[in-house]
């Protein structure tokens, strides 16, 4: 009875032996259920990529604020945060606005200033919103923002391809008074420009933050290219 | 307030030929008069300010003016149609959740417990 009672003190169940016990299956907890997540991420990730898929996002040639064509293939190499709104837009779009503008600040912020992050705004109402006023527009949210316009059947190619529902009236007389349909959505697209998630009116400034950096993070943990200038 | 004044060709023409839309200050300006005004419609328990639109102008003639002037007519009516959509939705969410809590009273009455 002594014998077993030493061997118990001393034998190869020692605290020691328990405490890294403890310690090394907290660390298996902690790291599958990371590895979990991260997991479920790039599950939603590549669930838009492969064939046969339904896709958000597509091939368009739009012109950006300085008049250059700018297509799909711009976006290419970065994390894109994609917007449809219009400038004469009564309350959404502004405050949604506000919301990329903290989203662009703290991103910046958290990848160190790598510019590897594209906040990207169309127009759904191209015959209002020209160069000139979109520039004028955004610069009261974020200079980062890259505004973007077209024609009519160019800005209506690219709300298809984006799934956007496109109302805008074909023919307005010069200072026309109406307003438009436009997605409440943000588009996050990798970049390879296939679509990664939506970032809606619930999210916070935060909340958003935190799942682009999880998508960037990813990409970078995979060794995967990316563009910085 | 000038250029944005409630006319229907009342915004500034950019001179690539866009037409320039409220800028920030503009913008709020233009939902303190809306909040104004429907502060006066719930006071009056006036829903739809389209439908009832000369009662709410009686009752808030002053508030009613100021908000018109501050916005394009294209917001006026938005803003106006939205009260009325929000506050219907609200009604609906409400329904709901107590059509909801009576059936579990209901349920519970039964003998069934949530689990």
């Amino acid at each position: 009875m002594g014998q077993l009672k030493a061997r118990n003190s001393t034998g190869p169940f020692s605290w020691k032996a328990a405490l890294l016990f403890v310690i090394t299956g907290a660390g298996m907890i902690v790291y599958f259920k990371v590895e979990k997540e991260r997991l479920e991420r790039k599950r939603i990730a590549e669930m838009s990529k492969g064939v046969g898929r339904p896709k958000v996002g597509g091939p368009f040639v739009l012109k950006d604020l300085d008049g250059r064509e700018f297509t799909a293939e711009d976006l290419k190499g970065k994390y894109s945060f994609v917007y449809f709104g219009f400038t004469h837009c009564p309350d959404i779009c502004p405050d949604e606005l506000d919301k990329m503008a903290e989203i662009i600040d703290q991103v910046k912020e958290q990848t160190k200033g790598e510019d590897i992050f594209l906040p990207v705004f169309i127009t759904c109402d191209p015959a209002r919103d020209t160069p000139e006023v979109l520039r004028e527009y955004l610069q009261e949210f974020h200079k980062g923002i890259v505004g973007l316009t077209g024609t009519y059947e160019q800005v209506k190619n690219v709300c298809k391809q984006y799934r956007v529902y496109f109302s805008t009236p074909r023919d307005v007389t010069p200072g026309e008074d109406y307003l438009v349909d436009h997605s409440i959505y943000f588009y996050l697209m990798d970049p390879e420009n296939d679509f990664v998630e939506c970032i809606g009116r619930q999210d916070t400034p935060e909340s958003a933050t935190k799942v682009i950096m999880e998508h960037i993070n990813d990409w970078k943990r995979e060794g995967k290219p990316l563009k910085t200038e | 307030m000038g250029w944005f004044s409630g006319s229907s060709s009342d915004s500034k023409t950019a001179s690539d030929g866009g037409r320039i839309a409220p800028d920030r200050s503009s913008r709020q300006r233009c939902w303190e008069g809306r909040d104004k005004f429907f502060t006066c419609l719930d006071n009056n328990d006036i829903l739809d300010a389209i439908k009832d639109d000369k009662q709410a102008r009686r009752k808030c003639g002053k508030e009613v003016e100021e908000f018109e002037a501050s916005c394009a007519k294209a917001w006026v009516k938005y803003f106006k149609e939205k009260r009325v959509m929000e506050f219907n939705r609200d009604k609906t969410i409400e329904r709901i959740k107590q059509e909801d809590a009576a059936k579990v009273q209901d349920l519970k009455a039964q003998g069934w417990t949530p689990r």
